[in-house]
């Protein structure tokens, strides 16, 4: 039983990095409507501006602020030179170039730091034991980030007037011109936040593991499961839907082994759209 | 549109038009051509470049010593990616235009495996690093052209065994990276500790790329083992190591010394790190060959010849490959193969240069003590090095004694 | 060097006929199949375990076709409902599948050592010099009679029905046709011809690993097809040419550009694959030869 409980504790910790990847890649799909391969390997991008930055200043806090910095740059930038000009294109363009994109940056990464890991520089502490079961404080660090990156997701989308007007194209986006939103601005900060959060999953799972340039592109697929599971353009659900694929990967480790459990999230993906198209918390939408 | 034809075909014609100038430049007698498909880039890329530039010293000081059998040595350079499709379109290359006629310093086993067909097939020597069972017997090494200058995976694997015999273990488990090397260690460990009548109490093959191994160290640490031997890399070492340290469980690891090096104890820690037990490989680093390749080494690279392993291998196979030649007196493949066994096995006079056994083969038979190991040949093309066990101590790795199997 | 020339001329001609099968499921259908690495995986892999039995090329190719057929058929089951990015994350996922069954089934596949020794398509039949030319004619053979078979679909009535499902699904629908039958049949005739290209690629490398079937791969053909021009079959060539000259041709370039250092080739091609698909998506998403499909 202690088995099964470390084994769930093992597929929340992983569940919430794909939980915060999905998050970001919820965000553009909700409202700029297409799958964005970029957040793999945006995700590797945040995780070496932070690493470079925590290098320069010599605290992870300031390296990670700058990484954030860097993310929701990046995010801006591809929307202004890419994706802005493909907006009348159909949502598999956008999903191409995005991928073009991807590469490019990995490209950029390997040549700017090598191929070489690296990693954050963290204290190492043993664990508490709850009930026999091993929790490690980093964990409850990593929960914590994921739940403030959703509380300010929470509030720019439903507390500021900006993220009224993301929430209005994302619903509609030819009403929404109609009433007089001008889409450049709301698109621009919607980037800078899906870019920003993107960051955040890249840190948290450089933290975890170790950086390499192809550390975020594994965790494309996993990302676009759990949105895609969550319900596109819902925060919550992609954050839910992300703890439930990675919970029910490890756990299902007993039965099917380690190389099989790899291959659990394309299953629960496969079922989701096959029964509940519209994911656990969307509305009837065209995912047929 | 028609701009855009042109300019393809413009591009291809010139290509194929420098193919054909490198082609002619091959001619001409008085030369032995090499062939160094090397990994320059991709998963080998840590270990490529350091390989080639030896391969281009080796050559330096063979036509120095004034060439092999009044032949000076060339060398034609190509990289594989690490990839066996692009390894095989490296190696046609070098066997179609450039006309080599021999092959150094294939570094993976997918990339041996994938041309030492084709090596075959043109009837040329070749030389490897690779550790693949496979290469040893036919039908890879039908022609016994395969020369491999590395260690086994089950060879790694009895180290292994020996090792955690003398330290006293009595429950290993293992992990392996589930590629072909990963796994070859681990069950080359596992035969080794079975003769030895002892029995593994849990053995887990992980995904790569992963970004946590909670669950695979878990099944392991359930069975309660008191040494963990790995065939890993560092990345998931990384990981993994951080995750059972977190754990509070106490046992030991054994883990091959590319994985467990000072960039492992820089990303984890000497805290965590200490005590883990990292086996290499060892190069023959008392000997005088040893010298002159680090020599080269530190010229070429700016930094200690024992940080490649591969490199001082890569070396040893041009100067073995130079005083074959000078025995055989021709540069004929089958004659070339017939003298290499004569002149890197006992017995005979031991020299540690080509210089230096050029000028003894005159005398008699020779016995070339390498770089990388001794050089002793069996009948498979296999070397038996030595191995060396060390410990992390205080954040350092201390060398702690050689293992010979 | 003729046989340089020739080993490459191979391997675009695989290239080729893995573009040639993609191309029949978007330029066709719109299908966007991310996964197409798996059917090549599957014909590889059939192709080397029925050739080591010594079962004859003539069985084992139509063999790899079908099976990589028949692997497409479950994907198109669950997936052609969907909407199309759904059926490209699908079938990336699908793809990844294939690799890791690959990867764990020793018994079959033995696993990550993969298959070694696979014997030479012409054995025997042709002298050992001309091995190399003869796989290529057969090759060229494959691709010309690909290019026929899909002119002929294009022509016939089945393809009329293709082309307008591509166009207009629903109006399709309203005529009492289902589209999701025509639409697999498209789906499972590409992943043959990828079939048969993995069987080709297996006997000429010679070994096959589960790291050789990676994403990567597909995303590569997409470039081909990109670049050339979609729907098309010249622009399947054309891209398919582009793709290989840019990928054994960077082998050159060091020899004119000697500056750029060897470990960051590897980067500068990745890089170069990224910013090709994007700047032919943002201006000329037609391709070099066109487009046929008016997307």
């Amino acid at each position: 039983m202690t088995g099964f409980l470390e084994l769930l504790v093992a597929g929340l910790n992983t569940g919430l990095v794909v939980g915060l990847a999905a998050l970001a890649v919820t965000l553009v799909f909700g409202v700029a409507r297409f799958a964005n391969a970029t957040t793999g390997d945006a995700m590797s991008l945040g995780a070496y501006a932070a690493f470079a930055g925590a290098n320069v200043t010599g605290s992870l806090i300031v390296g990670s602020a700058i990484g954030v910095a860097a993310g929701a740059l990046v995010g801006a930038a591809s929307y202004l030179l890419v994706f802005r000009k493909l907006v009348e294109r159909s949502a598999v363009t956008a999903l191409l170039a995005s991928i073009g994109i991807g590469l490019f940056i990995r490209a950029a990464i390997g040549l700017a730091f090598g191929h070489q890991q690296k990693t954050f520089q963290l204290p190492l502490v043993r664990p508490w034991r709850i009930f026999d079961i091993r929790i490690h404080p980093n964990d409850l660090n990593l929960a914590l980030v994921a739940a403030l990156a959703l509380a300010v997701t929470f509030f720019v989308l439903h507390g500021t007037p900006i993220g009224r007007r993301m929430r209005a194209v994302a619903d509609d986006l030819s009403l929404a011109r109609v009433s007089g939103i001008a889409p450049a601005r709301v698109m621009i900060a919607l980037w800078l936040l899906a870019g920003a959060v993107t960051s955040v999953a890249g840190i948290m799972l450089g933290i975890k593991a170790v950086i390499t340039p192809e550390m975020g592109w594994e965790m494309l697929l996993p990302a676009f499961a759990a949105a895609i599971l969550g319900g596109i353009g819902h925060p919550v659900g992609a954050v839910v839907a992300g703890i439930l694929l990675g919970t029910v990967q490890e756990m299902s480790t007993p039965f099917v082994g380690f190389t099989y459990k790899i291959a659990i999230s394309f299953l629960v993906l496969l079922l989701a759209l096959l029964l509940r198209p519209q994911g656990l918390f969307g509305r009837v939408a065209g995912a047929r | 549109m028609t701009i855009n034809r042109r300019l393809l075909l413009a591009t291809m014609a010139s290509t194929a038009l420098l193919a054909g100038n490198r082609a002619s430049l091959a001619q001409g007698s008085g030369i032995f051509r090499i062939g160094a498909p090397n990994c320059i880039t991709g998963a080998g890329a840590a270990y490529g470049t350091g390989m080639q530039k030896m391969l281009r010293a080796g050559v330096e000081a063979v036509n120095a010593a004034g060439g092999a059998a009044g032949l000076k040595f060339e060398v034609s350079t190509e990289d594989t990616q690490t990839q066996p499709q692009a390894a095989v379109l490296a190696v046609k290359k070098l066997i179609e235009v450039n006309k080599v006629q021999a092959l150094l310093g294939i570094w993976s086993s997918g990339e041996s495996l994938a041309t030492l067909p084709l090596a075959n097939d043109a009837d040329l020597l070749f030389m490897n690093t690779s550790g693949a069972p496979a290469l040893s017997v036919p039908p890879a090494n039908a022609k016994g052209l395969s020369f491999r200058f590395q260690a086994t995976n089950d060879r790694f694997g009895r180290a292994f065994a020996e090792i955690a015999e003398k330290e006293g273990f009595k429950r290993p488990a293992t992990m392996a990276f589930n590629n072909a090397s990963g796994i070859g260690n681990t069950e080359g460990f596992r035969k080794a500790w079975e003769k030895k009548g002892g029995k593994v109490v849990e053995a887990v093959v992980y995904e790569p790329n992963q970004s946590s191994y909670r669950s695979e160290l878990q099944k392991v640490l359930a069975a309660k083992p008191d040494v963990i031997v790995t065939g890993s890399y560092i990345a998931d070492t990384t990981i993994i190591l951080r995750e059972w340290y977190q754990t509070g469980d106490t046992q030991k690891w054994i883990i091959p010394g590319w994985a467990a090096n000072s960039d492992l104890i820089k990303a984890i820690g000497p805290q965590v790190a200490e005590g883990i037990i990292s086996v290499e490989s060892v190069s023959n680093e008392g000997s005088n060959a040893f010298k002159a390749y680090d020599a080269a080494y530190q010229k070429a690279m700016n930094a200690p010849g024992l940080g490649n392993a591969y490199a001082a291998m890569a070396w040893d196979m041009v100067i073995v490959l130079a005083l074959a030649i000078e025995a055989a007196g021709k540069a004929d493949t089958a004659a070339i193969n017939a003298k290499i066994r004569e002149i890197a096995n006992p017995p005979g006079t031991a020299v540690a240069t080509f210089a230096a056994g050029k000028a003894a083969l005159k005398a008699g038979k020779i016995n070339y003590e390498g770089a990388s190991s001794a050089l002793d040949f069996d009948q498979y093309g296999d070397v038996t090095p030595d191995f060396s066990m060390s410990a992390v101590e205080k954040g350092q790795i201390v060398r702690k004694y050689i293992v010979k199997i | 060097m003729e046989a340089y020339i020739i080993a490459i001329a191979i391997i675009t001609a695989i290239y080729v006929l893995l573009a040639l099968g993609l191309n029949l499921q978007y330029g066709l259908t719109g299908l966007i199949n991310f996964g197409h690495v798996g059917f090549f995986c599957v014909g590889a892999y059939t192709a080397a375990l029925l050739s080591k039995h010594q079962i004859s090329p003539l069985v084992t190719f139509p063999v790899a076709a079908l099976l990589a057929a028949l692997a497409a058929w479950p994907l198109g089951v669950v997936s052609l409902r969907l909407r199309e990015d759904y059926f490209a994350i699908v079938s990336l996922g699908f793809s990844e599948v294939v690799r890791l069954v690959a990867t764990s089934e020793r018994w079959l596949t033995n696993g990550v050592q993969g298959i070694s020794g696979i014997p030479k398509l012409m054995d025997g039949l042709v002298p050992r010099a001309a091995e190399p030319v003869a796989v290529l004619a057969l090759l060229v053979a494959v691709n010309l009679g690909a290019i026929l078979m899909m002119r002929r679909i294009a022509s016939s009535p089945f393809g009329r029905v293709i082309e307008a499902i591509r166009d207009n699904e629903e109006a399709v629908k309203s005529l009492g046709k289902d589209p999701a039958g025509f639409k697999m049949k498209v789906l499972m005739l590409g992943a043959a011809l990828a079939g048969v290209a993995g069987a080709f690629y297996a006997h000429y490398i010679s070994f096959i690993s589960p790291e050789q079937f990676v994403p990567l791969v597909t995303f590569q053909i997409w470039m081909a097809i990109i670049m050339g021009g979609v729907g098309r079959v010249s622009g399947a060539l054309v891209g398919t040419l582009i793709l290989m000259l840019f990928l054994e041709g960077s082998r050159f370039l060091r020899d004119i550009i000697p500056f750029i250092p060897d470990v960051e080739m590897a980067s500068i091609r990745l890089g170069v694959v990224g910013v090709a698909i994007v700047l032919f998506t943002l201006y000329r998403p037609q391709g070099l030869m066109g487009d046929f499909t008016r997307r």
